[in-house]
C-alpha cells in the first residue's frame, strides 16, 4: 500500500516537473537555438532535447522543491547551459601513436567510395576500341601461355582437369588479386592531388580499387564458364561457396594493397617492388601447379600465403576435382584477417603524414 | 561563448626541411635510408640528431576566435603560413602543437577544381568533384541544374573536360565548390579565375553565402576583395600573427609595412 503512494507521488511530481521544465525551456531564450537560422535548427534540433532530460533526470530525485531549483538554475545561467551544451564538431589536436579504424566516418563517405569506383571504371577503358575485351585478354593470354609451357612443355599435373581450365580458374582470382594490388597500392601517389588538398578518409583511395577490381573480375567470371561449358564440366551446388572464398580475396588483397599504399607515399620504391612482389608471389600460390604437388607435412606452412586458400577454394568450387583440406582453409582465413588489420591499423597510422610527404 | 565557430589556441606548425645530403635532392628512398641508418644514429647519439634537417615553423602560436557568421579575411606575402592555416582548419594536416576547435560542418576550398579529371565528361567532373568536397550523391543531384546554369556550360556536359578551354573548366569547377553549403567555409584564392565578369559572379556569390548566416574564412591577395567582402581581417607574417581588425585597418597596416620595406630593399 506504501509502495502505491510513494509510486504516485513520485509520478505526481515526476509530471510536475516535466511540465514545469518544458515550460521553462520554451520561454527561456537562447535555449532553442535561433529560429531565424533554420540551417542551424535542423543541426541541434537535439541538443534541446537533451537538455530537458538532463532536469527531469534531475528534478524528481532533489527532495525539496525541484521546481525551484531548476528555476532558479536556468533563469540564473542561460548562457552558461548553452555553452554547457556546444561541444565541438570536432578537436584539432596534434596526434601520437595509434589511430582507430573510425568506421563511422568510412560510411559518411561511402557515396564518394562509389563515386571513385565509377570513375575508375569509366577512365580505365575509355578511349581504347576493344574496351571491356582487354579484361577478358589478360588472364585469357597468361593462360594459354602457361597452358603451352607448364601445362605441354613441364607437364604439370592438375588434378585431373584439363590444364588450360585448370590454369584459367587459378588466374582468374589471380589476375583479380594483382590487378587490384597494382592500382590500390598505386593509388595515393597517383592521386596525391587529391590527398593535399581535400580532407576525406584515404582509405577509400585503395579500397575503391579494390572493390573496382570486382567489376573487372566478374567479366572474367562469365569467360570461365564459357571455358567450363566447352570443356563439359558440369557447374555443382559448390558453387554456392564462391562468394565466400571472394569475400577473402578482396579482404586479403585490400590488406596488401593498404600497405603498400601507405608505405609508397613515403618511399617510391613501393611502386617499383610491388611489381616483382606480384611476380614471385604468383609462383608462391597455387596458380600454375596444384596444392598436391606440395608435400604435405609443409602444407601448413604453404598455407600461410593466404593466396593459397581462395584459389585452392576457388578451383574446389568450380572444377570439383580437389579436396578441400578445412584446416588450411582456416589458417588462410586467419592471415587474410591479420594482413587486413595491420594494413587498416599500419595506413591509418601513416595517415596522418600523407598531406605533408606526398 | 556561444557562437563561436573557429577557436584557434597557440596553433603551431613545424616541417622538417631536408638539406642536401651526398648531393641528393630531399627525395628519400629505402636505400638511403638502410644505408643512412647507422650514420643517422650515430649522429642524433653526438649531437642530437641535427645533422640533415632543420625546423621551419610555418606556422608559430597562432591563436584567435572567428565568431558565427564572421567572415574573415587572411591577408599576408606568399609563404607565410596562409594556406597552412587553412589545410590544419580543414584537417588535411595535423599541427605541431596547439589546436583548434570546429564548432560546425567545414567546407574547404583550396584548390579550383580538385578531383577533376581530363577524360570525364563535364557532368561527371561535377559528381566527382561535389562528392570530393563532401557532398552527398542526392545532395549534388538536387543542385545539379543550379551549378550548370551558373558555369553557364550546358552545351558542353558531355564533353570530356580536357576539351574545355581554361575559362571554361575553372569556372564549372568553382561552380560545384560554390553550392557547397556548409556552416563553415575556408576559401583559398580562388577567386582569381575568370574574366571580370565571372569574377563577379563569384563575389557575388560568396558574399550570398556570408549573407546567409555562415562563416568564412578567406585567403587573399586582393586588398579589394578582402575589404569589400570581409569586415575583419587577420594579418600573418612569416608564421605569426601580426595584425587582427577591423580590415580597413589591418590593411592599411599591411600597405604600410609593405611599402616601408620595398624602400629599405
Amino acid at each position: 500500500m506504501s509502495d502505491t503512494k510513494a509510486i504516485v507521488t513520485e509520478f505526481v511530481k515526476y509530471a510536475i516537473c516535466r511540465i514545469a521544465a518544458q515550460a521553462i525551456i520554451l520561454s527561456v531564450p537562447g535555449a532553442w537555438p535561433a529560429s531565424g537560422n533554420a540551417n542551424c535548427a535542423t543541426i541541434q534540433s537535439s541538443k534541446p532535447l537533451a537538455l530537458r532530460e538532463r532536469y527531469l533526470k534531475i528534478a524528481p530525485l532533489s527532495t525539496e522543491s525541484p521546481i525551484v531549483t531548476t528555476v532558479a538554475e536556468l533563469s540564473t545561467r542561460p548562457i552558461r547551459t548553452q555553452a554547457r551544451q556546444q561541444k565541438p564538431t570536432f578537436r584539432i589536436r596534434p596526434t601520437k601513436g595509434w589511430a582507430a579504424l573510425n568506421v563511422r566516418e568510412l560510411w559518411k563517405y561511402r557515396d564518394l567510395l562509389w563515386i571513385l569506383v565509377e570513375r575508375d571504371t569509366k577512365l580505365l577503358y575509355k578511349q581504347t576500341a576493344l574496351g571491356v575485351a582487354w579484361v577478358v585478354m589478360q588472364p585469357l593470354v597468361a593462360a594459354v601461355i602457361f597452358a603451352v609451357v607448364f601445362g605441354r612443355v613441364a607437364r604439370l599435373p592438375s588434378d585431373g582437369a584439363p590444364y588450360l581450365l585448370f590454369v584459367f580458374c587459378g588466374l582468374t582470382v589471380w589476375t583479380y588479386f594483382s590487378q587490384a594490388l597494382q592500382h590500390a597500392g598505386n593509388s595515393l601517389v597517383r592521386n596525391a592531388n587529391l590527398v593535399s588538398k581535400v580532407y576525406f578518409p584515404k582509405l577509400l583511395l585503395p579500397l575503391a580499387q579494390t572493390l573496382r577490381g570486382l567489376v573487372d573480375f566478374t567479366v572474367t567470371l562469365v569467360v570461365l564458364l564459357v571455358l567450363m561449358a566447352i570443356y563439359r564440366v558440369p557447374p555443382t551446388f559448390r558453387l554456392a561457396v564462391l562468394p565466400v572464398f571472394l569475400f577473402f580475396m578482396t579482404l586479403t588483397a585490400t590488406g596488401v594493397a593498404l600497405w603498400f599504399s601507405a608505405l609508397s607515399v613515403k618511399y617510391r620504391d613501393c611502386t617499383h617492388a610491388l611489381q616483382y612482389f606480384i611476380q614471385i608471389w604468383l609462383y608462391a600460390s597455387p596458380v600454375v601447379y596444384p596444392i598436391s604437388m606440395i608435400p604435405e607435412r609443409w602444407r601448413p606452412l604453404f598455407a600461410l600465403n593466404p593466396a593459397v586458400g581462395f584459389i585452392e577454394g576457388f578451383r574446389w568450387a568450380v572444377l570439383g576435382h580437389s579436396v578441400l583440406n578445412p584446416s588450411l582453409l582456416c589458417i588462410t582465413i586467419v592471415m587474410s584477417l591479420v594482413v587486413l588489420f595491420s594494413g587498416a591499423f599500419f595506413f591509418r597510422r601513416a595517415e596522418r603524414g600523407f598531406a605533408d610527404i606526398i | 561563448m556561444s557562437d563561436v565557430a573557429i577557436a584557434v589556441k597557440n596553433l603551431s606548425k613545424s616541417f622538417k626541411i631536408a638539406h642536401q645530403r651526398d648531393g641528393l635532392p630531399g627525395y628519400r628512398t629505402l636505400r638511403d635510408d638502410l644505408i643512412g641508418l647507422p650514420q643517422r644514429m650515430l649522429a642524433r647519439w653526438k649531437r642530437n640528431g641535427q645533422l640533415t634537417s632543420e625546423t621551419f615553423w610555418a606556422l608559430k602560436d597562432v591563436s584567435f576566435e572567428v565568431k558565427k557568421g564572421e567572415v574573415v579575411g587572411i591577408i599576408g606575402r606568399n609563404g607565410t603560413g596562409k594556406s597552412t592555416l587553412l589545410k590544419i582548419l580543414s584537417r588535411i594536416t595535423e599541427p605541431t602543437s596547439g589546436g583548434a576547435d570546429i564548432y560546425g560542418r567545414v567546407g574547404a576550398l583550396l584548390e579550383v577544381g580538385t578531383g577533376f579529371h581530363p577524360e570525364l565528361t563535364g557532368r561527371e567532373n561535377i559528381f566527382m568533384n561535389g562528392a570530393i568536397l563532401g557532398m552527398k550523391r542526392v545532395e549534388i543531384q538536387r543542385k545539379f541544374a543550379e551549378i550548370v546554369a551558373f558555369a553557364g556550360i550546358d552545351k558542353f556536359l558531355d564533353t570530356p573536360v580536357k576539351r574545355y578551354s581554361t575559362g571554361m573548366y575553372v569556372r564549372l569547377a568553382f561552380a560545384v565548390a560554390a553550392h557547397l553549403d556548409p556552416e563553415i567555409l575556408l576559401v583559398d584564392e580562388v577567386l582569381a579565375v575568370g574574366d571580370t565578369e565571372f569574377q563577379q559572379k563569384c563575389l557575388g556569390k560568396m558574399h550570398d553565402v556570408s549573407a546567409a548566416g555562415r562563416t568564412v574564412i578567406f585567403i587573399s591577395h586582393s586588398m579589394e576583395v578582402v575589404s569589400r567582402l570581409c569586415p575583419r581581417a587577420i594579418w600573418l607574417h612569416e608564421g605569426q600573427l601580426i595584425s587582427d581588425g577591423p580590415s580597413d585597418a589591418v590593411i592599411a597596416k599591411y600597405s604600410d609595412a609593405g611599402d616601408r620595406s620595398a624602400i629599405q630593399t
